[in-house]
């Protein structure tokens, strides 16, 4: 350019230095405690799942979600009354330290049925038959689901599978899980006869049937040891369902009603049992696992509100607030209705992907060959 | 679940059998069923096919043949269900009875004191005006499962 030459270079430098004091702005140090340091897990340490699930805390994004909620369950299973002062008001019984030491924190598991009509059924079965969760609360889905896979197994197909075409051959699909409706019919032979069973027992014994009880029942029945219910009802975990006629059960409910009608359910009295649940712990910690939202997130949430709030929640889900919904809601709104403590240590891990992609390949995939069906 | 339950109620009879099974999805419209014991007609089917709720289902919506109450009922479509056999006859009307019997001729000659009057209004009025007024009058009896009913009137006399 025109004009002196070292104008032009001070010019330039005092941009340069502006620029610089932007850009390269200096920063505070982090201290390592609030903010760890970002690092995955190596796997020339060999296949470690305990190393591989410490190192997701410091891995980030979700799986950082997923490395704290692994700690607030931890939390959860390792709380005793032995860690918090004994109230003033407390019993004698209550500040006996043996008796403090064996008081542990309530588990509430809720989930949504998909998942247990996935591979997720197995992992509940096994939280419940080693009693690492007290209360369950699930949606109708939650509880055929579980008592169909003892008749018949569920199968893994695919998203993209063709509605009509999957009608036509009596497949019903969940994701990329298939159905068949054999398996339906399967479960209707089975109930039946304990619909009956249950109504004799409600006109003659005076029975009252609750959810709760329905499915105690079920799970007794059922008997079979890779059943989630099946060890619910072995092992006293009460699993509540107030919308237990949405779903297949609810089918059978109302075609029993119609051949042999007069079988009463009370969900009045479920709802005295679930929030009993909570407000009866007495001294006791509770902590809520949520997988999934709707029904069973609402519904334990709410039955915490009634203890000024649960002391630990996990969330995980697909759900987001965007739109107001309560299964998008975070931890930090139910603290806001007192459903969850304002010391609450809570976290959710959110699951969301987009599959326009993935569904336009699949469909192409499966438009041009549907024979292997 | 099964459908055996409608068996029940065997009313003594001569020996003739008073229903027969028919498989549920070949029973239609204007048929006849046996809902609850009751022998009955059927006003509406619907199918719906084998899927969640299990065994593809016939619902029927029906009208109890003798008192004209609605009754439903949903059966697997590949159970089978009783049905009546419905029967009717025809007599003549001899006597009404103070007590609200009726005296019919029979084929051989004898009298049927044994039936009611029918409970539906306007039939009721018919036999007992056209009875008063001295004529001519044949009645259908309607008989199923035990039962028996009149259903309707003829006026055979001369036209006056």
């Amino acid at each position: 350019m025109e004009g002196g030459a070292p104008a032009g270079e001070q010019r330039d430098r005092e941009t340069l230095g502006a620029v610089r004091s932007v850009v390269f702005k200096p920063s505070i140090s982090l201290e390592e405690k609030r903010f760890p340091r970002v690092a995955g897990y190596d796997f020339n340490r060999g296949l470690d799942l305990l190393g591989l699930l410490d190192s997701m805390s410091s891995t980030g994004f979700q799986a950082s979600n997923l490395g704290d909620a692994i700690e607030v369950v931890n939390q959860m299973i390792d709380w005793r009354l032995s860690h918090e002062t004994p109230a003033e008001d407390c019993s004698e019984e209550e500040r006996n330290p043996a008796y403090r030491e064996s008081v542990g924190c309530k588990i509430f598991l809720g989930f949504t049925s998909n998942l247990v009509s996935s591979g997720i059924r197995e992992i509940i079965r096994f939280l419940v038959q080693h009693q690492m969760v007290e209360v369950l609360v699930t949606t109708a889905g939650g509880i055929e689901e579980d008592l169909i896979k003892c008749l018949a197994p569920t199968y893994k197909g695919d998203f993209s599978l063709p509605g009509a075409y999957l009608r036509s051959k009596g497949l019903n699909r969940i994701g990329n899980l298939l159905v068949p409706n054999d398996n339906y019919c399967k479960f209707e032979d089975w109930i039946m006869p304990i619909l009956d069973q249950m109504l004799l027992e409600q006109t003659t014994e005076n029975t009252v049937w609750t959810p709760s009880k329905v499915i105690a029942r079920l799970g007794k029945e059922i008997n079979v040891e890779s059943s989630y219910l099946y060890w619910a009802y072995k092992n006293g975990v009460s699993v509540y369902c107030p919308a237990l006629t949405d779903g297949s059960l609810g089918d059978m409910l109302y075609c029993h009603s119609v051949r042999n009608p007069g079988l009463l359910v009370d969900i009045v009295q479920d709802i005295r049992a679930m929030n009993g649940e909570a407000i009866h712990v007495g001294p006791r910690k509770t902590g809520v696992i949520i997988l999934g939202g709707g029904l069973p997130k609402h519904h334990i949430c709410n039955a915490n509100m009634f203890r000024n709030g649960a002391d630990y929640a996990v969330y995980i889900n697909t759900a987001q607030e965007f739109d107001g919904s309560d299964s998008g809601a975070q931890p930090d709104e139910a603290i806001s209705w007192g459903k969850i403590k304002g010391s609450a240590k809570t976290i959710k891990i959110s699951q969301f992907r987009n599959e326009k992609v993935v569904n336009k390949l699949q469909q192409w995939v499966w438009a041009t060959d549907l024979k292997w069906l | 679940m099964s459908d055996e339950e409608h068996h029940f109620e065997s009313k003594a009879d001569a020996g003739a059998s008073k229903t027969y099974p028919q498989q549920a999805g070949a029973i239609r419209k204007n048929g006849y069923i046996v809902i609850k014991g009751r022998p009955c007609k059927v006003v509406e089917v619907s199918i719906s096919k084998t899927g969640k709720h299990g065994h593809a289902k016939c619902h029927f919506v029906a009208i109890d043949i003798f008192n004209a109450k609605k009754l439903e009922d949903i059966v697997p479509s590949s159970h089978n269900c009783d049905v009546p056999h419905v029967n009717r006859t025809d007599y003549q009307l001899i006597d009404i009875s103070e007590d609200g019997f009726v005296s019919l001729l029979t084929d051989n000659g004898n009298t049927k004191d044994d039936l009611r009057l029918p409970t539906d209004e306007s039939l009721l009025t018919q036999i007992k005006d056209g009875f008063a007024e001295g004529k001519d009058l044949v009645v259908t009896v309607m008989s199923a499962m035990g039962e028996e009913q009149i259903c309707a009137l003829k006026d055979i006399g001369p036209k006056s």
